[in-house]
């Protein structure tokens, strides 16, 4: 069976579409429209969050016998923050240009409520490899409905992916734009992103009638 | 006048919801009925109102460059705002679970109607954001600091209260099964932003607002002319790589 | 849970434990690192100004600085005077780009009287007037490096953010926005004016010079605003020592 059990590969695939943590959960929404204007960021917010979500399982995970529950939350947001703000401090002084890149996103990963959600839901009951695998579980399904996201928001917005531009020339009338094609810049606003959530949920829940609600 | 005017710019332009997107994970989740939107929209309020003051106390006195200077002149070149993140976050995690104790204490009935939302504010990232934005926008004294957390609260409080009187309406409407709940709501609230941008212009004189819409198109045009730019933001070695594999493609 | 953990006592131990244990991590990350990183922001801000008058390494489309190893020398090469100007005393400083220009801008709120860095840099027999400037976008603190020759025509400009949107505001430090400056007049008519950052305004390609604006990037409305101000606010107090330079 090697290193994953079936539980275990359940942990991780389970975000991934039944119950993705914005779609189901509805955690880490704020992060989501905040960052998608661009499929690079989104890339880059879903790798830090992958990251910081796998190591703050783990590590709240290991404290979950000693936290007194009184103060819990206190000691979630701090064992976060701390976290985040060491390995800022440490990319400033040794990889100063890419954290330039991530700066940005500091305030918005220690304020992510995927985070806090994901402590208090599992990583408080659960062993560390457990909850590594779910850290990463989650942070994969939030990651993969960010670049979803982020690759709609940028193709229809900028005609652009990553920078390169896939749907020829807007200034020179080249590739499609030739037959009177035109940016749609209203895909850049923040509000567009919750649309596109929306009918990201629509598909999702037309697929899998089991996810439906009842009003 | 300098207190009015922040106080309607922090309900309506700058609304926590619709213009900053920020508390969005608890708007989404707590509003189907509008009597729990209201209990937690006056925690909201409440809360927002004795932190935002408090973080800029421990901003002006602690946490600034120079801000220790009260203590001495030998501290006056302490910088302390590396601190400010887990400042902020212990300040509001703790008033919370005060505010969550003392409420218990003397006001059972209102700990029962409100209680199971207090814990859920502390990681609604609108009160952090209150705190971080008092701070970036230089804030300058106290009295405008608690009025920017009553009016943040308050525009936070309007904007659950929209959606969950709108979601009530909408369970009497026939939505494709697919997107009742959740999706419909999304697709709402991204119309309610929308509508709200329309307040953008309220205290800058109203030309700029009306003009946004059909003013994209043109200023997206000329955008493109360096769309080769858009992604690559900054210098460091992959992204030169990056541009060397866009002249490559080409 | 056990009971040992639910305890007064045991929480307030912990919650001290917690403190002191986070308190000297952060500390001592922070002071252990702050060599490193204040070298870090020095040789960005050399790397900036020389951005501003053009000594970069800029490729067709994208903005590149020189590098971190090069700056220093390259800084000594081209910016051949440091200024700070304080009122009416204009003095010599070779630290001068360390100033603070957040600082400088509270201690003006202060009551007290700011001090105004500004650095000459001569290349290919052109003098470069180069100024810092700061001011507020969307999200946080924007800031710029502008170069500008002395009837303060943009030269060159650098503008940086510390947490605009990705994809939006935070596209003034894209090359398209930068490069669009170059050649802009700051005055109209011998006044001051600075120079706008318009939506729709009749030029989208930005091929008179002299209207006092440029094109704003779509959807970064708020970021685009708190340019034009901090342009105008900030590069305003240099007039003086134009109007100087010119009369002697």
């Amino acid at each position: 069976m090697g290193l994953l059990s079936k539980k275990d590969t359940k942990l991780i695939l389970d975000p991934l579409a039944d119950n993705n943590p914005i779609t189901i959960q509805v955690l880490g929404i704020c992060s989501a429209l905040a960052i998608t204007a661009e499929l690079k960021a989104s890339i880059v917010m879903a790798i830090s969050v992958l990251f910081v979500l796998g190591v703050g399982n783990v590590v709240i995970s290991l404290m979950r016998n000693i936290i007194p529950s009184k103060i819990r939350i206190i000691v979630q947001l701090v064992v976060v923050a701390a976290l985040v703000i060491i390995v800022d401090q440490v990319l400033k002084a040794f990889a100063y240009e890419l954290s330039k890149t991530l700066s940005v996103f500091v305030g918005l990963i220690i304020t992510n409520c995927i985070i806090m959600g994901r402590f208090e839901a599992f990583a408080l009951g659960n062993g560390p490899w457990r909850s590594f695998l779910d850290g990463v579980g989650n942070a994969a399904g939030y990651g993969v409905i960010l670049i979803i996201v982020g690759f709609f928001r940028e193709l229809l917005g900028s005609g652009t992916l990553l920078g390169f531009k896939v749907l020829g020339d807007p200034i020179e009338k080249t590739g499609i734009y030739a037959i009177g094609y035109e940016n749609n810049g209203f895909m850049l606003l923040s509000p567009m992103a919750l649309i596109v959530v929306g009918i990201i949920i629509w598909v999702q829940r037309s697929k899998n009638k089991a996810l439906i609600e009842d009003h | 006048m300098e207190h009015i005017e922040l106080f309607f710019k922090s309900i309506f332009i700058d609304n926590m919801v619709f213009a900053t997107f920020l508390g969005m994970c608890s708007y989404l989740a707590v509003s189907k009925k509008v009597s729990t939107a209201v209990g937690l929209g006056a925690a909201v309020i409440f809360v927002l109102a004795i932190t935002v003051p408090l973080n800029w106390l421990l901003d002006q006195y602690l946490l600034q460059p120079g801000a220790l200077v009260w203590l001495g002149e030998d501290y006056a070149s302490y910088d302390l705002s590396f601190l400010s993140f887990i400042m902020f976050i212990a300040t509001i995690a703790t008033m919370v679970q005060l505010v969550e104790i003392v409420v218990e204490k003397f006001s059972p009935s209102l700990y029962n109607s409100l209680g199971i939302f207090l814990p859920l504010i502390a990681v609604n990232c609108a009160i952090l954001g209150g705190s971080l934005f008092m701070q970036s926008r230089e804030i300058p004294t106290l009295g405008l600091a608690t009025v920017y957390g009553i009016g943040s609260g308050i525009g936070w409080f309007l904007a659950i209260l929209a959606i969950a009187a709108i979601r009530e309406k909408i369970r009497y409407s026939n939505v494709p099964p697919a997107l009742r709940g959740l999706g419909i709501t999304f697709i709402t609230t991204g119309l309610m932003a929308i509508g709200f941008m329309s307040f953008g212009g309220m205290l800058t004189g109203g030309d700029d607002a009306g003009k946004k819409e059909d003013k994209t198109v043109v200023v997206e045009e000329q955008k493109e002319e360096s769309v080769e730019v858009a992604s690559v933001t900054t210098k460091s070695e992959e992204e030169k790589e990056l541009s060397n594999t866009i002249k490559v493609n080409e | 849970m056990s009971n040992r953990t639910e305890s007064n006592g045991y929480t307030i131990l912990f919650a001290i434990g917690m403190v002191v244990v986070v308190g000297s991590l952060l500390a001592f990350a922070a002071s252990a690192l702050k060599p490193n990183i204040d070298e870090n922001k020095r040789l960005e801000k050399q790397q900036n100004i020389l951005y501003a008058m053009g000594v970069n390494e800029n490729d067709e489309s994208s903005a590149n600085f020189v590098s971190t190893e090069d700056a220093p020398q390259l800084f000594e090469k081209y910016i051949t005077k440091q200024l700070v100007i304080q009122g009416d005393k204009v003095t010599e400083d070779d630290q001068a780009y360390l100033i603070d220009v957040k600082k400088e801008q509270a201690n003006a709120k202060a009551g007290l009287e700011r001090r105004l860095p500004l650095f000459i840099g001569e290349k290919d027999g052109k003098t470069y007037y180069i100024a810092p400037i700061r001011g507020k976008g969307l999200w946080d603190a924007i800031w710029a490096y502008v170069a500008m020759d002395e009837n303060m025509v943009v030269q060159g400009a650098y503008f940086d953010h510390k947490g605009e949107t990705p994809g939006l505001g935070a596209n003034i430090k894209q090359r398209f926005f930068m490069d669009d400056f170059i050649g802009e007049h700051l005055k109209s008519n011998g006044a001051f004016k600075g120079i706008d950052v318009a939506k729709g305004n009749a030029d989208p390609k930005n091929e008179d010079k002299t209207d006092n604006e440029v094109d704003a990037i779509a959807g970064a409305t708020i970021t685009g605003n708190g340019v034009s101000a901090m342009i105008k606010s900030d590069l305003k107090l240099y007039v003086p020592y134009f109007e100087n330079l010119k009369n002697n």
